[in-house]
C-alpha cells in the first residue's frame, strides 16, 4: 500500500493553527461532541451507558497513543494506572470524600504522581526492557491488592457505594465527551508543537535525536507521566459509572482495547482513536452479550486482518479519501 | 587554541583496535579524514561525537574535554554529526526534521537552510518517500539546523551518483565560503578534495598523513595504502 506522501494539514508549515483545521480532527471533535446530545442529557438508556463506557475506552486509547503510540514505547501497564485511579476513588469516598469533582482530581493525581515514579526508572530501558516491566506492573497492583487487602481493612469486595459520575448516562456521557474532547485537543496541539515532533522523533530514530543535541528522556518522562494522569483520571470515572472500584479495574481489557483501537485509528494519529474507538466500543457492546468472551477473540482476528491489509490505520485512507474529493485533477 | 583537539586516542573493539593512538587538530577551515576500507575513520568521527568513548587519550572541543560527555551534550556544544547511512525521522516532513534542532542553539533560520541545501521544494513531504539523493541532502540540512560550530560529515556524498554528488559539493563550497567549519570522512578523495584546505590519512587505525591536500597524492605512505607496495 502507498503510504501518504505529503503532510496533511495536521503537519504543514504554519504548525498548530492549521492543525486544528485538520478536517478529520474537526470531524472526531465533532463527533464526540455531538454524542451526549444525540442520546439526550438526561437518557438513562443502555446505549447511553454502553457510550459513557466507550469513551472512557477512548480516554485510554488517547493516553496510550499519546505516550506509546507517540514514542514508540509499548506501555502494557495501562490497567495498573487505572486500577490506581478507580480505588483511589473508592478509598476517598469510603472515608467520606464524596465530591466527585475531587475525586476526579485525586484520580488524575495519584496517575501523574504514580506515572512519574514509573516513569523515571523505567524509561532508561529500551524496548522490550521497558515493555517487559510495564507488562509486570498491573500484575504486581493486582498482587499488592490482593494480598493486602484485608489488612488494610477494606471492604472484601472492594469500594462499593461512591457517588454517581453525574445523575444520568447522558449526564455522564457528556462529562466524559467533553473530557475527551479537551484531552485529545490538548494533545493534538501537543503533537504538532517542538515537544510532539520529538516524540514522534523518538519513534523514528532516538540515536539520531541524541546525537544531534535533543536529550529524550525528560520528553519520554513527561509524555508518560501525563498519559498516565488521563488513565488515572479515567479510572476515577470507571468507578463512578459503575459506583464500585475493586480488584477489577486492573484488568488486562483495559490494556487491550486501548491497544485495538489505536491500532484501528492508526498509531500515533489521536484523532482515529476517537473514530475507532466508538466503532470498537458499539460492536464490543452490541456482540459481548451474545459471544461472551469469545468477543474478545474476534476483535484480536479483527485487529490483525487490519494491521495486514490497512497497516497504517483508518485514519490515513480517510485522509486520501477527503483529498481525492477535494482535488479536482487525478491524484 | 584550536577548535578540535584529538590528542592520543585509542579505541578498541574487542581484540581489534580500530583506533591506535591518533591524534590531530582543525586549524582549518575544513579538514578531510580519509583511508581505505577499515581505516578507522567513522570510529574516530564517531569518538569526536561522543557516539562511542576513546579507551585512552581526549578529545577537546574550543578546549572544553569533551572525551566521556554523550553525543547530545556534545550536539548541544555546537559540534553535530551526520551519518553515512541516512537517518531521516520519516514520519516527519522535511521541514519538521529541521524543526526538531531549530531551537538548539539560538534558532536556526529553516527557510534559508531549506534553500541551502536544495530541499525547499519538498519541505511539506514526509520523508519516508524522499529519494535518496534528497535524504542525503536532509542528512546535512539536519545538522545544520541545529547551528554547529563544527559539522562532522561522515560520507556525505557516499552512494551518490555524479551529478547528486556534484550539488551536494557546490553546497558544502558554499557553506564552507558562508564560514561553516567542518571534518568531512569521505572515500571519494578526488570529488571532496577541492572542499578541504587539510587532510589526515589513516590506515589500520594509525595517522599515516597529516598535511596539505597539495602534497596528499605525493606522500609514499599514502601511495602504499591506496596501491599497495611497490614492490609487493
Amino acid at each position: 500500500m502507498a503510504a501518504e506522501t505529503s503532510a496533511p494539514p495536521g503537519n504543514s508549515r504554519s504548525g498548530v493553527g492549521r492543525a486544528l483545521l485538520d478536517p478529520v480532527f474537526l470531524a472526531a471533535l465533532a463527533i464526540i461532541l455531538v454524542l451526549p446530545f444525540a442520546t439526550g442529557l438526561n437518557s438513562t438508556s443502555s446505549l447511553a451507558l454502553s457510550l459513557t463506557f466507550t469513551m472512557i475506552l477512548v480516554l485510554l486509547a488517547l493516553a496510550w497513543d499519546f505516550s506509546s503510540g507517540m514514542t514508540g514505547y509499548l506501555n502494557f501497564g495501562l490497567p495498573f494506572f487505572f486500577g490506581v485511579g478507580a480505588l483511589t476513588a473508592g478509598f476517598l469516598s469510603w472515608h467520606g470524600d464524596r465530591f466527585v469533582p475531587f475525586l476526579l482530581f485525586a484520580g488524575f493525581a495519584t496517575g501523574i504522581f504514580g506515572g512519574f515514579l514509573f516513569s523515571v526508572p523505567t524509561l532508561r530501558l529500551r524496548g522490550p526492557y521497558f515493555s517487559l516491566l510495564s507488562f509486570l506492573l498491573p500484575l504486581i497492583g493486582a498482587d499488592f491488592v490482593a494480598a493486602y487487602w484485608v489488612q488494610l481493612h477494606w471492604p472484601t469486595e472492594g469500594f462499593y457505594g461512591l457517588p454517581f459520575l453525574a445523575a444520568t448516562y447522558g449526564g455522564m456521557l457528556l462529562l466524559l465527551s467533553l473530557t475527551s474532547a479537551v484531552v485529545l485537543v490538548v494533545f493534538f496541539i501537543l503533537r504538532n508543537l517542538h515537544f510532539g515532533l520529538v516524540l514522534r522523533g523518538i519513534r523514528d530514530d532516538e540515536d539520531a535525536l541524541l546525537s544531534q543535541g535533543i536529550s529524550t528522556f525528560p520528553y519520554k518522562v513527561v509524555a508518560f507521566t501525563i498519559s498516565s494522569g488521563v488513565v488515572g483520571f479515567a479510572g476515577a470515572c470507571y468507578a463512578m459509572v459503575y459506583t464500585f472500584s475493586g480488584i477489577d479495574a486492573f484488568g488486562f481489557e483495559f490494556i487491550l482495547f486501548p491497544i485495538l483501537i489505536v491500532l484501528i485509528g492508526g498509531t500515533g494519529e489521536l484523532v482515529g482513536t476517537i473514530l475507532a474507538g466508538l466503532v470498537v466500543g458499539l460492536i464490543y457492546e452490541t456482540f459481548f452479550p451474545i459471544f461472551s468472551d469469545l468477543t474478545l477473540i474476534l476483535f484480536v482476528v479483527a485487529a490483525m486482518v487490519l494491521i495486514l491489509f490497512v497497516p497504517h490505520g483508518l485514519v490515513q485512507p480517510l485522509r486520501r479519501f477527503i483529498q481525492f474529493m477535494k482535488t479536482e485533477e487525478p491524484v | 587554541m584550536s577548535l578540535l583537539d584529538v590528542t592520543h586516542v585509542t579505541r578498541s573493539f574487542g581484540g581489534n583496535r580500530a583506533l591506535d593512538d591518533v591524534s590531530l587538530e582543525m586549524s582549518v577551515d575544513a579538514l578531510a579524514i580519509v583511508g581505505p576500507n577499515g581505516a578507522g575513520k567513522t570510529t574516530l568521527l564517531n569518538a569526536i561525537a561522543g557516539v562511542h568513548h576513546p579507551n585512552k587519550g581526549s578529545i577537546r572541543f574550543r578546549g572544553i574535554n569533551v572525551t566521556h560527555l554523550p553525543p547530545w551534550r556534545i550536539a548541544r556544544l555546537g559540534m553535530v554529526k551526520t551519518y553515512q547511512v541516512v537517518r531521516p525521522f520519516r514520519t516527519l516532513t522535511v521541514e519538521e526534521n529541521l524543526r526538531l534542532f531549530a531551537k538548539l542553539r539560538g534558532g536556526a533560520d529553516i527557510d534559508r537552510i531549506l534553500v541551502a541545501t536544495g530541499l525547499a521544494h519538498v519541505r511539506g513531504v514526509y520523508s519516508g518517500v524522499l529519494p535518496f539523493g534528497l535524504l542525503k541532502r536532509l542528512e546535512l540540512a539536519k545538522a545544520l539546523a541545529a547551528s554547529p560550530d563544527l559539522l562532522l560529515l561522515d560520507e556525505p556524498i557516499g552512494g551518490l551518483s555524479r551529478a547528486e554528488a556534484e550539488g551536494l559539493i557546490a553546497s558544502l563550497v558554499a557553506l564552507k565560503a558562508g564560514g561553516t567549519r567542518m571534518v568531512v570522512v569521505e572515500h571519494r578523495l578526488g570529488e571532496i578534495l577541492p572542499v578541504v584546505d587539510r587532510v589526515v590519512a589513516l590506515d589500520r587505525g594509525r595517522v599515516i598523513f597529516d598535511g596539505s591536500r597539495d602534497y596528499f597524492f605525493e606522500n609514499a605512505a599514502v601511495r602504499e595504502a591506496y596501491l599497495g607496495r611497490a614492490d609487493a
